[in-house]
């Protein structure tokens, strides 16, 4: 039986073995189409039907589940949502069991999160340093300084405040105004 | 005196006590993914593929450890997944797992997802595969959310697996 506690280590095998498959778009498609809308179907419907009281409601409960050491923080300002993942609980135990059959487990989270505030009318501001840490901002797609990529909440438990968030040692994926791992800046 | 190190018979280790049961739906959409893109000769393979690979360090376990590590391991796993009911067996020749009550299927089912109906036959792609790198048999019956896994010393003389003895899973 597959089960839900190594979760994350079969997850991340997976998307190896997709990608193995030799399809152009077949994982970007698992993360839009199995994750997205089957899988994290609450999350979308939530998101998509209330918005920014959605993305609270979804997170608030996920994030507690998954990361009772609250190894993150959830904010909002107007329209806007932000995360700020200090220790991810799910790369997090990639790395502690020193696991990876694929080269950027990270990217799975903005291949379903990012069509889902597509179809909200939301797009995605977001940094991820391959080691556990990242932050967020939701807003919706006509905000303009969200649009050039300036980040507008004032986190306070900002992930780039972190010692450890920039040491040179594996590299930040940035995403601006973003909908998919296809945008990804890096 | 050496202090008593404490073994896990799992390979992969977490730092909460049981894992959340969202993320089943997450296995089942998987499971549903590859089926419909692929068909389910290569979801087989998909399964078959990850026991010999991801469980590796779980099946080297079982190959030197045998039957005993077998039931250890199942135990531990058990333990780890939330509101599971369970008994585990073990004799001379074989492990027995009487699945009471499957977590996966009855976390589905309370959220009112569609499980697929292949859903229970993963434990037998994956278990055999897996008891196989340990020189072991594996055999499953019944499913739909009780069943029955059996890890037999493969040399035993045994009947192949039926797949009419899975039961389809029904929503």
């Amino acid at each position: 039986m597959l089960g839900s506690y190594d979760f994350c280590g079969h997850y991340e095998w997976t998307f190896a073995w997709l990608k193995s498959q030799g399809q152009p778009g077949l994982l970007e498609a698992y993360w839009e189409d199995a994750i997205g809308r089957d899988s994290q179907a609450h999350a979308r419907d939530a998101i998509v039907q209330h918005g920014l009281e959605g993305m609270k409601a979804y997170w608030g409960h996920t994030m507690n589940e998954e990361s009772p050491d609250q190894g993150y923080t959830i904010s909002s300002e107007g329209n806007r949502f932000r995360m700020d993942i200090h220790d991810c609980p799910s790369k997090g135990f990639l790395l502690r069991n020193n696991l990876e059959q694929f080269p950027d487990y990270c990217d799975h989270c903005i291949g379903w999160i990012g069509p889902v505030m597509r179809e909200a009318g939301y797009a995605v501001n977001h940094e991820h340093n391959h080691r556990g840490q990242c932050w967020w901002e939701m807003f919706p797609e006509n905000d303009g300084h969200a649009k050039a990529g300036t980040e507008t909440i004032g986190a306070r438990y900002d992930s780039k405040r972190l010692a450890q968030w920039d040491t040179g040692e594996t590299p930040i994926d940035r995403f601006v105004h973003a909908h998919g791992v296809q945008d990804k800046k890096h | 005196m050496e202090a008593a190190k404490i073994q896990s018979a799992l390979p992969y280790r977490d730092t909460k006590a049981q894992g959340a049961a969202d993320f089943y739906f997450a296995i089942n959409a998987t499971f549903r993914f590859i089926i419909e893109k692929f068909g389910i000769d290569s979801w087989k393979q998909y399964l078959e593929t990850m026991g010999r690979s991801y469980f590796e360090p779980v099946n080297r376990g079982w190959k030197s450890g045998g039957l005993e590590a077998v039931a250890a391991y199942w135990k531990e796993f058990f333990a780890a997944e939330p509101n599971v009911v369970v008994d585990i067996c073990r004799d001379e020749n074989e492990v027995v797992l009487n699945v009471v009550s499957c977590p996966a299927l009855n976390h589905l089912r309370a959220h009112g997802r569609t499980p697929v109906k292949q859903y229970c036959q993963h434990c037998y792609y994956l278990g055999q595969a897996r008891a196989q790198e340990a020189d072991m048999e594996m055999r499953l019956t019944g499913g739909n959310g009780v069943c029955q896994h059996r890890y037999i010393a493969k040399t035993r003389g045994l009947a192949p697996q039926s797949m009419d003895a899975i039961k389809k899973v029904t929503p």
